[in-house]
């Protein structure tokens, strides 16, 4: 199960990072400036580019390919894989990857009794041709490409996140490749305001920072997002943990020194254009004395330089052209290891978005494997889930290890926690939508557009109020995503949800009783509904017996179908 | 494996160690390389600052509170506008006019009128004013709130150690638990004047059917659990006990401000701020570490003195009442309490006789917490343009914080990315608020 190898250098990294944060409080007392700044480890051997991606197949991976590599990778471990998914937990896991929804019983069923043995294959092109899939996959870049924004006032916010996700949505389902998209966000240029976010949504990236540090921050989150990595250590110091050093932090800054924000208008009027300064050049502050500094002209953190005083146009093309380069193995792998990880549950490096050439990775053979296949299909993000959700190693069943931290070499698939969009739908697919009373919106009437007005109303909604608690970071480490109370408390006792749970009116639960007298028939269509399986034998006995202990059939139902909303299961992607 | 010995933090298969336990296992800083050992050294600390049983309200007024019309005002001057100032229960110590009950408790309140900074735009200031920190998009820091409910809260608690009211406008601003994880986020009461949301059961749900259900929930976890979820579904429970442990508590009756005397209420005033104080006080009472209660209102960028008035009509007396409260209970003794904002207003009275954003020279008030009232502490110049004399910087105002509590500032959390991040960054605790 464990790498020696591996073992040690994570222990080695864990200690050196205690050792280096002793060291950093023993030395405090002394030359408080000078001794902490950490220096990066000696770059003159190190590889930034895999030998293996440069001389590896030019070629699409296939499935068998991908299940090929993985066994002799593993051959040496000895890890058994989990077994196959059932057909259930297929279609549960590959629509909710790929839409965010839960399958409706009727596609439940009507999969499972499917005789095609090409079905899976046709369930997943037909998943990526749906409005859902480009909805769902627009909101987790959404939520990536904003995590980090700094600019944080709220009449900025909403045309940001509105625009962005509008964009991304018509990318995604025009099936844009990824290169290009990368290109149109670093190059992006336009307004973003409360009247009409969707116009320029390319520049929402961008738009999240501004201010004197803008260019720093732009930098670094492009770093992260195209790269995936995190350079912004090395903005103040060598970078302790990989070999960035400063300089070239302020280099990636300097392609974005010309890129101007001018912010109008107030309230609703507010908006905010992505332009250009027609001189200006980045400078990097003296560590010894703050108000010198050394001007710094762009050159990219992979290799790359440009000539000097070019214009903002011509700087984040060049900046695009490094980006997106087909030598570039971190742009390849950075979307990869993500993807991987949302449908395995576990990355090559994790967090997803902490990548570089001296972290450790997880197989990474398997990983250039990948990322030369993606690049050898020009960046094509539909080929990549078909070639990976087709192999046996994505349908393998979920596993865990000894601890919920313990990555499972690919061995099994990972359960993973479901967004908060994806929750709230299945929340909706089950209780239906959720009307809120209507709200005194006082003052907010008038120009604003039917997107934005929609956006500050869903703020005080259940639905806001649901996204709010069960949002987080997509880029966060799985096993760190944890619960809060104020979660288990919506569940456990909204009122509206506790409304919808009732057996009257038109509830699911007053229809299922009235259409399925017997309890077989309605325990089962009441899994189908809520987790997408039918119940075990254990469960329907369990169940059965709970019916005859309360006695009373739609309070019993309701406890039943309170008890699955509220399970573990509902909650998490298997 | 001698250190894995004295820390035992978890580690899984891989020597990977789990980044939760570690956080509450490792303090790195001063204390250093003691001859006692890591653990012991932090276990005897933590005991012994719970038995203390520290706790702190913040009062944040948020929008920028103007120094003029509050606790450095500057009568007869261009600066200062039409406000006077008046006499408080302390000779020497004069605030705005019409703040009559904070100058009646003004004995325990420490003024420092010397802040100065240089963040002048709300998110940013917020941020900064909370966190201790300006903001970084890759590090998220804790907030105050936060550090102090990881420092000295109790892990086993059945309420939240950190409870924010009326403040959710800060979590869109990103301050929250950060790196600290859920534990300790701060618990959201939106109303103060009714239970918060989702505690109560449903009206058709009583305790036994409440009971009920978890039971049928835990038995048909099971399968699940056997078939490769058994970590998550062991999370989850420990979960949903905490949350039922929460609505049970017999201390939940905290949250009830119903439950207090009329005339007590109104002393405090029926806003929603002075609701809220008291809420602050029943709940520190009760053994909640940390409460913030949030007040906005104060961004006068246009008829700042009227606009002032009618903050004062509001924070006057809750803030004068919750001294008074903790002081004759015998609880400011060991309870902080914070006022600020982040940032204050210009000395320059705009054309719409209003007060633009200034960081270069706002002020805070202290109390409690072993803080010594009845003084001031710096000053501004005659027309309030700049800081005359002991500037204090935010890092010296966190580590002054920090030291009324009893918590170690230079402490070392280990963030998400393996970065050693500081409780506060710099700083001087201002030693003449406790002397």
């Amino acid at each position: 199960m464990c790498d020696p190898r591996k073992r040690v250098s994570y222990k080695l990294g864990w200690l050196a990072g205690i050792l280096a944060a002793g060291l950093l409080a023993a030395t405090a007392a002394a030359d408080e400036k000078k001794s902490r700044l950490p220096k990066s480890p000696p770059a003159d051997n190190v590889k930034i580019t895999p030998e293996a991606w440069k001389t590896g197949p030019k070629t699409p991976a296939t499935p068998r390919e991908i299940d090929q590599l993985l066994k002799t990778l593993l051959a040496k471990d000895n890890i058994s894989p989990a077994p196959l998914t059932t057909d259930e937990q297929f279609i549960r896991r590959a629509t909710l990857d790929l839409t965010g929804h839960l399958p409706v019983p009727a596609d439940v069923d009507e999969f499972t009794a499917d005789k095609d043995p090409q079905k899976r294959a046709k369930l997943i092109d037909r998943l990526l041709d749906s409005d859902e899939y480009a909805r769902h996959w627009a909101r987790y870049w959404r939520d990536v490409m904003l995590s980090k924004a700094t600019a944080q006032q709220i009449f900025l916010r909403a045309p940001r996140t509105i625009g962005l996700e509008a964009w991304l949505f018509d990318q995604f389902k025009a099936n844009k490749h990824w290169g290009e998209i990368a290109r149109e966000i670093i190059t992006a240029t336009g307004t973003l305001s409360l009247q009409d976010p969707a116009d320029s949504g390319a520049a929402g990236f961008l738009a999240a920072h501004f201010g004197p540090d803008a260019a720093n921050e732009r930098a670094a989150d492009t770093a992260r997002v195209f790269l995936g990595m995190q350079i912004q250590c090395a903005q103040c110091h060598d970078h302790p943990f990989d070999v960035w050093k400063r300089n070239q932090f302020h280099e990636m800054a300097a392609f974005y020194s010309r890129t101007r924000e001018r912010r109008f208008g107030m309230g609703q009027q507010a908006g905010i254009t992505i332009t250009a300064a027609n001189a200006g050049e980045h400078q990097m502050p003296s560590l010894e004395d703050p108000k010198k500094s050394t001007r710094v002209d762009p050159r990219f953190l992979l290799g790359g330089a440009i000539p000097q005083d070019q214009p903002d146009p011509a700087r984040r093309k060049a900046l695009a052209d490094f980006v997106t380069s087909r030598d570039n193995y971190w742009f390849a792998a950075a979307y990869v290891n993500r993807i991987w990880g949302e449908l395995m549950g576990q990355a090559f490096y994790q967090p997803v978005d902490d990548m570089g050439p001296q972290k450790d990775a997880f197989l990474p053979e398997l990983l250039v494997r990948l990322a030369l296949s993606f690049k050898a299909g020009n960046y094509d993000m539909k080929a990549l889930f078909r070639q990976v959700m087709n192999s046996e190693t994505y349908q393998h069943q979920i596993r865990l290890g000894e601890s919920t931290g313990q990555h499972m070499h690919f061995a099994a698939s990972y359960p993973t926690r479901l967004r908060a969009d994806a929750l709230w739908e299945s929340l909706v697919n089950v209780l239906g939508t959720f009307k809120d009373p209507p709200r005194q919106q006082g003052g907010r009437q008038g120009q604003l557009g039917a997107a934005a007005m929609a956006f500050f109303r869903g703020l005080g909604t259940t639905e806001g109020q649901f996204k709010r608690e069960f949002g987080f970071d997509p880029s966060t480490k799985p096993d760190e995503v944890e619960g809060s109370i104020p979660q288990a408390l919506l569940l456990m006792n909204h009122p509206m949800v506790n409304d919808k749970i009732k057996a009257k009116d038109t509830n699911l639960l007053s229809r299922i009783l009235k259409s399925y007298p017997d309890d077989k028939d309605a325990l089962r269509i009441l899994y189908l509904r809520t987790l997408a399986r039918k119940p075990t034998d254990r469960e329907m006995e369990k169940c059965n017996n709970y019916l005859a202990k309360v006695g009373n059939r739609a309070e019993a139902y309701e406890d039943l179908l309170w008890a699955l909303i509220n399970s573990t299961e509902f909650q998490t992607k298997r | 494996m001698g250190i894995q010995s004295l820390m035992q933090v978890r580690t899984n298969g891989d020597g990977v160690v789990s980044r939760r336990t570690f956080l509450r296992n490792v303090a790195v800083g001063a204390a250093g390389f003691s001859a006692l050992g890591w653990k012991d050294a932090v276990t005897l600390h933590a005991e012994e600052l719970r038995k203390q049983g520290m706790a702190c309200i913040l009062l944040f007024m948020n929008g920028g509170p103007s120094q003029f019309e509050t606790w450095d005002p500057k009568p007869g001057t261009k600066t200062g506008g039409p406000t006077q100032a008046m006499s408080t229960a302390v000779d020497g110590i004069q605030i705005a006019e019409g703040w009559t009950r904070v100058a009646k408790v003004m004995k325990d309140i420490a003024i420092i009128r010397s802040m100065t900074n240089k963040e002048g735009a709300h998110p940013r200031a917020q941020y900064q004013l909370h966190t201790g920190y300006v903001p970084l998009g890759a590090v998220k820091y804790p907030a105050l709130g936060s550090i102090v409910a990881n420092e000295i809260g109790s892990p086993d608690s059945d309420l939240p150690n950190f409870v924010s009211v009326g403040g959710q406008g800060l979590a869109a601003s990103g301050i929250g638990s950060g790196f600290l994880g859920m534990s300790v986020a701060p618990f959201l009461v939106g109303n103060a004047q009714q239970l918060p949301n989702n505690v109560a059961l449903p009206r058709d749900v009583n305790d036994k059917r409440f009971d009920r259900r978890l039971g049928v929930l835990q038995d048909l976890e099971e399968d699940f659990a056997k078939s490769g979820g058994q970590q998550r579904v062991e999370d989850h429970k420990v979960l949903y006990q905490n949350a039922s442990r929460m609505i049970r508590s017999p201390r939940l009756k905290a949250f009830d401000v119903g439950q207090e005397k009329d005339a007590v209420r109104d002393a405090y005033g029926r806003t929603p701020f002075g609701q809220g104080c008291l809420l602050a006080r029943r709940l520190v009472e009760a053994g909640v570490t940390f409460v913030e209660v949030e007040v906005g209102g104060w961004d006068t960028h246009q008829d700042n003195f009227n606009a002032v008035k009618r903050q004062q009509g509001i924070v006057d007396p809750a803030f004068g009442t919750l001294i008074t409260e903790l002081k004759e209970k015998g609880m400011l003794d060991r309870t902080l309490v914070i006022w600020m904002g982040e940032f204050g207003r210009t000395p320059n009275i705009n054309a719409r006789t209003g007060r633009d954003h200034y960081p270069r020279a706002f002020n805070v008030a202290l109390a409690g917490a072993g803080i010594k009232g009845g003084r001031v502490i710096g000053s501004t110049n005659d027309s309030g343009t700049v800081v005359a004399s002991r500037p204090v910087s935010v890092p010296d105002l966190f580590c002054t914080f920090y030291k009324a509590l009893k918590i170690n500032p230079r402490k070392e959390n280990i963030s998400d990315l393996r970065r050693p991040i500081k409780i506060v960054d710099g700083g001087q605790a201002v030693e003449e608020l406790f002397t």
